[in-house]
């Protein structure tokens, strides 16, 4: 029951929205978006305590099944998700993306909103490997509407071109990864993610690399993976601000999962294989994105970049293939989704205040003029460069801890760790670089207080949670640690 | 109360009370003041906890629910010690003197509450370190410690400088934490529990298996390079001089008794295989030999007497860590502890009493400190035995500890094989050094001048006594007049910290410190080269100034004042090159990295042209071209392995 309404609740508004109540009054509107996102999320936090299960038969050829059921390794994603999904809402009366020229109506933009949060919710809840693919590419086509039509409305041309590449990369992405699980669920002769891995065990180990490939960079595209992360900078900068939070917090979280439900659980040796590759990637990538951040001038592509610089960490450590490695991935995972959520909040805000967020642009110190904002993005921003006591610092410590003692090629991995160390400290000098430029500065005369008022109402209540997430997750890590724990040993144990 | 719930309470409340502190902000002088009531509260736990310390050998890790994540165990205990007991009474004193005087310095500033707030966590942190038996609890503590350290250098971030000085000291300090970090996790994943005791008797090979020697001294070797750091030894030392832009207080703190300090706790903690590593202890004996001589140098030729200070602290705990670097396992950790003790006191003194004189003086520049001393008895009286300390007087706090660290090190240099000898003739040079340069800034401050007219008030009598009730009167009135007249519990806690210059040493008696008897030779000999130091200076007294005689161009003073250029080296050697990186990079992945991907759209534009060409009806988009390719590859795929 709650997991239908979880998924209904949305979902079913989220169709009515951008087919029959286009043209619905914005007012209206977002309290019925509001209301469907606070249900659906109300049950999806249900749902991931009671943990109820559907199972139904589908195309029954193919062994297709309706089959969703929450572990603990969906249930942190999924109370992310539904908590991502009512403040992204919340958020449009902070930002009307509709009131642009050239952009749809309101309850399109709300309704893209709810389905991408649908179906989200639908792919962490899949427990079959096509039924996931479906759900998973469920999302794209109302980013892609996010992206393109609700879009940074200072350049139509931005605009096509990041939602051209945004639907062009991970396309390609998802056709590689349609291919692996087709491929996947042929050989093993089922699509049922939890008798998978015993079905594929037989596998011989060509195919098993194979499948392990085609799963591997056709997710990585969407985590995203140096060097497949191009489309996520100009997405993010062109995105709305709920857009972009949608993006860091629940599509690339989408990337994570489906590398842990399906090449490392599946097809563990053929993952073996690739994984020092995978690591080295992940590796460059934390240095990549890290280096990128010390130079770039527009604010949103820098956390962006971090993004990809802390995806690098998560992936670092799925690669080490130990009980660790997983643990510090999910726990990652969630902690990046928390702590980029507010910061692309913040910094969407700031765009909004000031037209763009160019850092080689002198403004007002943010903690003269509005000390609230700056105290939050001084929070995200210490808890981006891994801070203990916040969100990140847990996933990365654990990463490294797991990259050093992995299950099989230590050498390459060690070296990773390393260098991941290194990028840890790169992330101290561009998020205190941030800070130099935006949080302190020269104190200002009264009449440039207006050009950024500081945040209350809607924008601080949505503010204030992330920013409590990202303490009770840096306070508590066992909170989702606790969640997860047994989920993993099983699938590491099944593994093996 | 045992001594575990001391250690609890003690890392607790300066968290609350850093919390209510920033809940209080609206009401700055209220925050303040609770925040040093809460601190006031600390410095009883504190020597409630000296009373209840466990004696040595004691096993003290709390007992609870060990964590898992995975194969690795989480203990996340705290724990108590003698030691322990001792360093976190000092502290807590020193954390509660400083939120007395921020009170008083800070009493017109708009942003007391945060200060005082950050002081609260910062101390939190230290005292977490301190009683940490688990290498996360250490390594939250430390990278807390750093953090505050940033916000507390940046109080002033209106200010180009104090904005520069806290990027920098987090950076430098951040970078030599790559080796921290490593270090930790090294030790951590070898041992399979992040507790203290798994890691020593993993690494010291009492579990059984005997690690490979050459891991343990890299590993050990990594967390030495993020001692360095934090401590500021060479090759980073240069953070700590630029800290200076941070308001006195925050100074007073982090060179008394935390943020450098935590290197000599941590290392002290890991002693019994730090001894074993080799390695790691050529490396920390050859740093902190040439930081101690050079900061020493440095410190007699700086024009501002606040970096003056600065140095000597970077040079100081070279000292406290070279007792670490050249130990024996006999003797252990602790004389090197005893001078973090002892340091913590003077030096927190020496810090309070600049930072009222520079609001006598208005500045902290020694032209224009020079006869400031004679504002007040007490000041010169304060300024005169903190600086006695410093040079290692016989029988003040400072001279004693020193004392232990000498002979540690001719043991060392007899006994084993470490860096013994080095750090040996070292510490014999520093002596004269720190005699030399502690002369010279009581020459400046003490100068008879004529010149200068300071309103000395009568205001001198009863400080004595003021000091033994600081602990009970926590009543704080608000007397700030900032004719450079400090209030009363400020001068009673300055009355206080003199006091404990002077008699500190007492602490030996409480056997809290492991410590071996001094020998007579060694504290003749020290008097001798003291002598020799402060000799020299005085007879160059007809200077004015007496570096004058020593640093004579121009030129050289500004190398003094730059601190050798390190920071210029930073810039072109570490700077400059990483962001020559950065920015190549960037062109990478804008030209190559995304070529591709234009690339790719180029030929779906093209695929959609002939789709457009063959159906002669409305263009798909860029993207459905290549989509519907890969679904006939898909599909293709799907039939090809369909059996």
């Amino acid at each position: 029951m709650a997991l239908i309404l979880m998924l209904l609740a949305p979902g079913a508004v989220g169709l009515w929205l951008v087919t029959g109540g286009r043209a619905l009054a914005p007012a209206t509107a977002r309290v019925v978006a509001l209301v469907a996102a606070a249900i659906g999320g109300g049950a999806a936090v249900v749902a991931s305590v009671m943990r109820p299960v559907i199972d139904r038969a589908w195309i029954t050829d193919l062994g297709v099944r309706w089959h969703f059921e929450i572990d603990g390794i969906s249930a942190p994603l999924i109370v992310l998700t539904a908590v991502i999904g009512i403040l992204v809402v919340g958020h449009a009366w902070v930002e009307r993306p509709w009131e642009s020229p050239g952009a749809g109506s309101a309850a399109t933009y709300l309704g893209s909103l709810l389905l991408v949060i649908t179906g989200a919710l639908a792919a962490f809840a899949a427990r079959d490997a096509v039924l996931f693919f479906i759900a998973f590419e469920v999302v794209l086509v109302p980013m892609w509407v996010l992206i393109g039509r609700y879009g940074d409305p200072h350049s139509a041309a931005k605009r096509a071109d990041a939602s051209a590449r945004f639907i062009l990369y991970t396309a390609i992405g998802s056709t590689l990864m349609l291919v692996g699980i087709l491929l996947l669920v042929a050989r093993a002769g089922t699509a049922d993610l939890g008798a998978l891995p015993r079905a594929a065990a037989g596998l011989g180990s060509g195919e098993q690399v194979l499948i392990a490939l085609l799963l591997t960079i056709g997710l990585a595209v969407k985590v995203p993976v140096f060097p497949l992360h191009t489309w996520l900078p100009a997405a993010h900068t062109t995105a709305p601000t709920a857009g972009s939070v949608l993006l860091a917090a629940v599509l690339l979280k989408l990337g994570t999962y489906g590398l842990v439900r399906l090449p490392v659980a599946t097809v563990p040796d053929g993952f073996g294989r690739i994984a020092p590759v995978l690591a080295i990637a992940g590796a460059i990538g934390v240095i990549w994105g890290g280096l990128i951040c010390l130079v770039e001038r527009d604010l949103k592509r820098l956390i962006a970049f971090s993004s990809v610089a802390h995806m690098g960490f998560v992936v670092l450590a799925l690669t080490s293939g130990s009980e660790i490695g997983l643990q510090a991935a999910l726990l990652g995972n969630i902690a990046h989704g928390v702590i980029s959520a507010l910061l692309f909040v913040i910094v969407g805000g700031l765009k909004q205040r000031w037209g763009s967020v160019d850092l080689a642009v002198v403004r007002p110190a943010l903690r003269e003029v509005s000390p609230r904002l700056g105290f939050a993005l001084v929070l995200g921003l210490a808890a981006g460069l891994g801070l203990p006591g916040l969100a990140g610092f847990w996933g990365e410590f654990l990463a490294l801890v797991a990259a050093w003692n992995p299950v099989h090629h230590t050498g390459i991995l060690r070296t990773c760790a390393v260098i991941a160390a290194v990028g840890a400290a790169l992330a101290a000098a561009y998020a205190l670089r941030v800070a130099r430029i935006v949080w302190v500065g020269d104190e200002v005369t009264a009449d440039a207080v207006d050009q950024a008022a500081d945040t209350r109402g809607i924008e601080l209540a949505v503010i204030a949670t992330l920013a409590v997430a990202v303490v009770a997750i840096g306070v508590g890590p066992f909170l989702v640690l606790d969640v997860t724990a047994d989920a993993v040993a099983t699938l590491v144990g099944g593994a093996r | 109360m045992s001594a575990l719930w001391v250690s609890s309470l003690l890392v607790l409340i300066p968290v609350l009370a850093a919390l209510l502190t920033l809940g209080l902000r609206r009401t700055p002088h209220l925050a303040a003041r609770v925040a040093s009531g809460a601190a006031i509260v600390s410095v009883v736990v504190g020597i409630i906890g000296m009373a209840v310390a466990p004696t040595r050998n004691q096993r003290t890790a709390q007992p609870s629910d060990t964590f898992h994540v995975g194969d690795l165990e989480m203990p996340l205990a705290l724990g108590s010690g003698p030691t322990t007991a001792a360093v976190a009474a000092i502290v807590a004193l020193v954390a509660a003197v400083v939120l007395v005087f921020t009170q008083w310095y800070l009493d017109d500033d708009d942003r007391l509450a945060q200060f005082a707030a950050t002081v609260s966590l910062f101390t939190a942190a230290m005292m977490l370190v301190v009683h940490a038996r688990d290498l996360v609890l250490t390594l939250i503590g430390w990278e807390v410690m750093g953090w505050c350290s940033y916000l507390l250098i940046g109080h002033w971030s209106r200010k180009e400088s104090a904005r520069r000085a806290a990027y920098k000291s987090f950076i430098v300090t951040r970078v030599a934490d790559i080796g921290f970090v490593l270090g930790i996790v090294g030790l951590s994943a070898g041992a399979g529990s992040t507790g203290l005791d798994a890691v020593v008797s993993h690494w010291t090979g009492e579990g059984g298996a005997v690690p490979e020697p050459w891991t343990r001294s890299v590993l050990l070797a990594l967390v030495v390079i993020g001692v360095l750091g934090k401590s500021a030894q060479f090759p980073f030392q240069d953070w700590l001089p630029d800290a200076m832009e941070g308001p006195t207080p925050a100074s007073a703190l982090i060179h008394a008794a935390t943020m450098v300090a935590a290197g000599t706790v941590v290392l002290a903690q890991l002693f019994p295989v730090l001894v074993l590593a080799d390695g790691a202890r050529w490396l920390l004996g050859i740093a902190v030999a040439m930081t101690m001589v050079g900061a020493a140098a440095l410190a007699l030729g700086q024009s501002d007497l606040k970096r003056l200070l600065a140095w000597s602290t970077v040079s100081q705990v070279a000292i406290m860590l070279s007792a670490l670097a050249t130990a024996t396992e006999a003797i252990g950790p602790d004389p090197g502890l005893f001078h973090l003790w002892s340091h913590a006191i003077f030096k927190s003194l020496l810090f309070l009493t600049i930072g009222w004189l520079s609001v006598v003086a208005g500045s902290t520049l020694a032209m224009a400190l020079r006869g400031s001393g004679h504002v007040h008895q007490l000041a010169l009286v304060a300024w005169l035995f903190g600086l006695l300390a410093l040079a290692g007087a016989p029988f003040v706090v400072g001279g004693l500890s020193k004392e232990h660290v000498i002979v540690t090190a001719y043991e060392g240099a007899i006994g084993s094989g470490g860096p013994g000898v080095v750090v040996l003739a070292a510490l014999l040079v520093t002596v004269v050094l720190t005699a030399a340069y502690a002369t010279r800034a009581y020459l400046v401050v003490a100068a008879p001048d004529g010149e200068r007219s300071v309103s000395t008030r009568s205001h001198a009598v009863g400080d004595e006594t003021a000091a033994h009730e600081l602990d009970e009167t926590a009543v704080l009135e608000e007397q700030h007049d900032h004719s450079g007249m400090p209030s009363a519990p400020v001068l009673a806690s300055l009355a206080l910290l003199t006091v404990l210059t002077v008699v500190g040493g007492l602490v030996m008696l409480t056997g809290l410190f492991n410590l071996h008897r001094a020998s007579m030779w060694w504290m003749l000999l020290t008097a001798l080269l003291i002598g020799i130091g402060a000799g020299v200076v005085w007879l160059a007294r007809g200077y004015g100034d007496p570096r004058n005689a020593f640093v004579r161009t121009v030129r050289q003073r500004t190398l003094a004042d730059n601190g050798f250029g390190f920071d210029t080296a930073y810039r072109r050697l570490v700077a400059g090159p990483v962001l020559w990186l950065a920015r190549i990079v960037e062109f990478l992945d804008r030209e190559v990295v995304d070529g591709y991907v234009r690339g790719a759209a180029a030929s779906a534009g093209i695929a959609g042209w002939l789709t457009d060409r063959g159906h002669r009806r409305e263009a798909p988009s860029a993207g459905v071209g290549l989509v519907a390719l890969g679904l006939i590859v898909a599909a293709g795929t799907a039939v090809l392995t369909w059996r």
